[in-house]
């Protein structure tokens, strides 16, 4: 070896612990993984959305709408008249399974729900749509003085497939395809068609306009053969996530906060700007890790 | 033996003496503490990757914030968000020790690091104080500061419309391996 070439190796050798130790090359730990926040809560307004809790979570919701605000100001927009209430509990029991139990103030209804992940939409779009399964039974337990329902006749019944994609960091969308079933229908005039079993198609949307704030809406129309007097259910909310809650203040047409009545018994009509008042408070709990 | 053998055969006897004085993690454990009034909760991560090299007394260590979570997932998504980790995914200190440090002791050590730490995008000189510790697996690293919010230009979240406090207090425990030669 030449010796001219003897300073160049001496400084490789001072200088190859600092190449060695240089910083080390920063690596992602997670390298994908799941969109978040498709919808801020497991309810757009009425109808339920793809997102679910993650395991040990519990989500306690007070959902409410007032009358139709076209009773005007003798009514207070419909303040002034009776309220429908939904008290529900939603619980994650893995990151993919829900479980719930509402009542709603209406019929004094009952319901069990369940939810179940099917597909996460990816980061990396690998799986570009997030697809959840919801079934909810229905238990009307009111005191009915005319019939004298047997448990069978008071259920009510709901499945759908909620599939759904989050565009953007602003808009998510959600469509829903559902049938619902009444083992018992009352009709109004005995030359009413009777359908126990409904089709539908939820459409439901997000958008995010800062860190805090959104819009949303929900549709819901009926295909198929439906009940008369009934109509497809819309609403718009404004939504507030304040970090551990969710607020939602909104305007719907439908009366119900379950998807099976939405569809077989809203009998309010869009068209006719026929909405009602309500909010629901979403308030999310952590059971240990 | 050939003078360029000779130096090439001392390059690989440097580098394996400074291994021997390298002690790694990818499991350490960072641990932030927040407060709002009334309310306090913390983010956990198991996954601390860090380095200390005792020849040169390099410091290094960094997190993929995205490994962090609170125990509820909401809470997670919403810190994601503030500390943009899409943009900036990582915690991250590059230091030295300042302090000297005993390797053939047994005894807990209190020691000092200098160096930059790195957090939304945003560099600033710090200095922590931990302690260091040789055990029979390697070396046992705790150490704590207070990280100021406005720091690092991360607008406090609010919970509840009140805002987070502005001192987060950051722990850090790892178990550093030595290097295999």
């Amino acid at each position: 070896m030449p010796l001219k070439k003897l300073p160049l190796l001496f400084s490789l050798l001072i200088l190859l612990p600092h190449l060695l130790f240089a910083q080390m090359e920063r690596k992602r730990t997670v390298q994908d993984g799941p969109v978040e926040d498709i919808f801020l809560s497991g309810s757009l307004i009425g109808m339920s959305t793809v997102s679910a809790l993650p395991q040990r979570n519990m989500n306690t919701m007070v959902m409410h709408n007032f009358g139709l605000i076209s009773g005007g100001i003798n009514d207070f927009f419909g303040i002034d008249v009776g309220a429908t209430v939904r008290l529900g509990i939603d619980y994650g029991l893995t990151d993919k399974l829900d479980i719930g139990i509402g009542r709603t103030s209406r019929e004094n209804m009952v319901d069990l729900r369940l939810k179940y992940l099917l597909l996460q939409q990816l980061k990396s779009d690998k799986v570009p749509f997030q697809i959840a399964l919801k079934g909810d039974i229905g238990i009307n337990t009111e005191r009915e003085n005319r019939f004298d329902f047997t448990f069978k006749e008071r259920l009510n019944f709901l499945g759908s497939v909620m599939i759904a994609r989050k565009f953007n960091n602003q808009f998510s969308l959600q469509l829903a395809p559902m049938i619902s079933h009444f083992n018992t229908v009352v009709l109004e005039n005995s030359t009413d068609e009777l359908n126990h079993t409904i089709f539908g198609i939820g459409i439901g949307g997000r958008y995010k306009w800062s860190q805090r704030n959104s819009v949303a809406f929900e549709y819901l129309p009926v295909i198929g053969e439906r009940n008369l007097g009934t109509k497809n259910h819309a609403a718009v909310s404004y939504e507030i996530d304040t970090g551990g809650h969710v607020f939602q203040i909104f305007l719907m047409s439908g009366q119900w906060f379950t998807e099976q009545h939405l569809l077989a018994r809203t009998d309010t009509n869009i068209s006719d700007l026929e909405f009602r008042i309500g909010f629901n408070i979403n308030r999310l709990f952590s059971l240990g890790k | 033996m050939r003078l360029s053998n000779t130096l090439l055969l001392s390059m690989l006897l440097c580098v394996g003496t400074l291994n021997a004085q390298t002690f790694q993690t990818e499991s350490g454990t960072a641990v932030f503490h927040s407060q709002v009034p009334l309310h306090s909760f913390s983010g956990t991560s198991d996954h601390l990757i860090g380095m200390i090299n005792l020849d040169d007394n390099s410091v290094d260590f960094y997190l993929d914030l995205e490994t962090l979570e609170t125990g509820i997932g909401k809470r997670d998504r919403d810190m994601r968000e503030t500390l943009e980790t899409e943009e900036f995914p990582f915690a991250e200190f590059f230091g030295e020790l300042t302090s000297e440090f005993d390797i053939n002791s047994d005894a807990e050590q209190p020691v000092t690091a200098s160096g930059k730490f790195t957090i939304h995008g945003v560099e600033n000189d710090i200095e922590v104080e931990g302690t260091l510790q040789k055990t029979n697996e390697g070396l046992l690293l705790k150490a704590d500061w207070i990280l100021l919010l406005k720091d690092y230009d991360i607008e406090p979240p609010s919970l509840l419309f009140v805002k987070v406090d502005q001192e987060q207090k950051i722990e850090i425990e790892a178990l550093l391996k030595p290097v295999d030669n």
